[in-house]
């Protein structure tokens, strides 16, 4: 896998995260709290992916490997830090709403 | 008639990226076709002169309410197509969707 696939890895990943991570609060909106576990679960498991191949490279600049870094790069750290914080923040709201219904 | 297609992603940053491959395959194999790529916020704009919306995966939660607002044909691009970048696939793909639409 070359540099630009293994970048794209991260953006796809994390993209898909962040999509399960927002089907899961629409699922609970919709009472589905069985779905929208599930889909926390598959978000859960791409940002597992993505963040594999994030400290991947991480820790190749660790061992003196030049990383190149380009525009592209520059995004797919903003798309996975963004499915970070909407997977945390969809855990926090399905979490809530499981609350008010008493689930 | 010049086919349309249009990509969208949340940014649309890494869409233009897979809309070049796109255009490169369309030139080398003559496919008569204008792509472009969009923020998901800017459909509108577009929605008027196109034939058929390709979904970055990451915009896949949004594909229900999209299809409801827009009498198009709408998918979501495979995964590992777009990890890839591989524009030949999802430019066919595009293609068999305007035509089962037609």
């Amino acid at each position: 896998m070359n540099n630009e696939q293994e970048i794209m890895q991260i953006i796809v990943h994390g993209g898909n995260a962040r999509s399960k991570a927002l089907m899961a609060v629409r699922s609970s909106r919709e009472q589905d709290f069985e779905l929208a576990d599930e889909q926390i679960a598959e978000a859960k498991e791409a940002m597992g992916i993505a963040h594999k191949v994030q400290t991947k490279l991480i820790q190749a600049e660790t061992r003196g490997e030049k990383i190149e870094i380009n525009l592209l790069m520059v995004h797919a750290q903003d798309h996975l830090m963004n499915a970070m914080t909407v997977v945390d923040l969809a855990v926090e709201m399905i979490a809530d709403k499981k609350e008010r219904v008493g689930k | 008639m010049t086919k349309s297609i249009l990509l969208a992603c949340s940014g649309g940053y890494s869409t233009s990226m897979l809309v070049e491959r796109m255009k490169k395959v369309a030139s080398e194999k003559g496919v008569d076709v204008v792509i472009e790529a969009t923020a998901e916020s800017s459909i509108d704009t577009f929605a008027d002169s196109i034939d058929v919306i390709m979904l970055g995966p990451q915009m896949a939660h949004a594909e229900k309410d999209l299809k409801a607002k827009y009498d198009l044909p709408i998918a979501t691009i495979d995964m590992m197509d777009y990890g890839m970048m591989n524009g030949e696939k999802v430019l066919n793909t595009a293609l068999k969707l305007i035509e089962g639409n037609q």
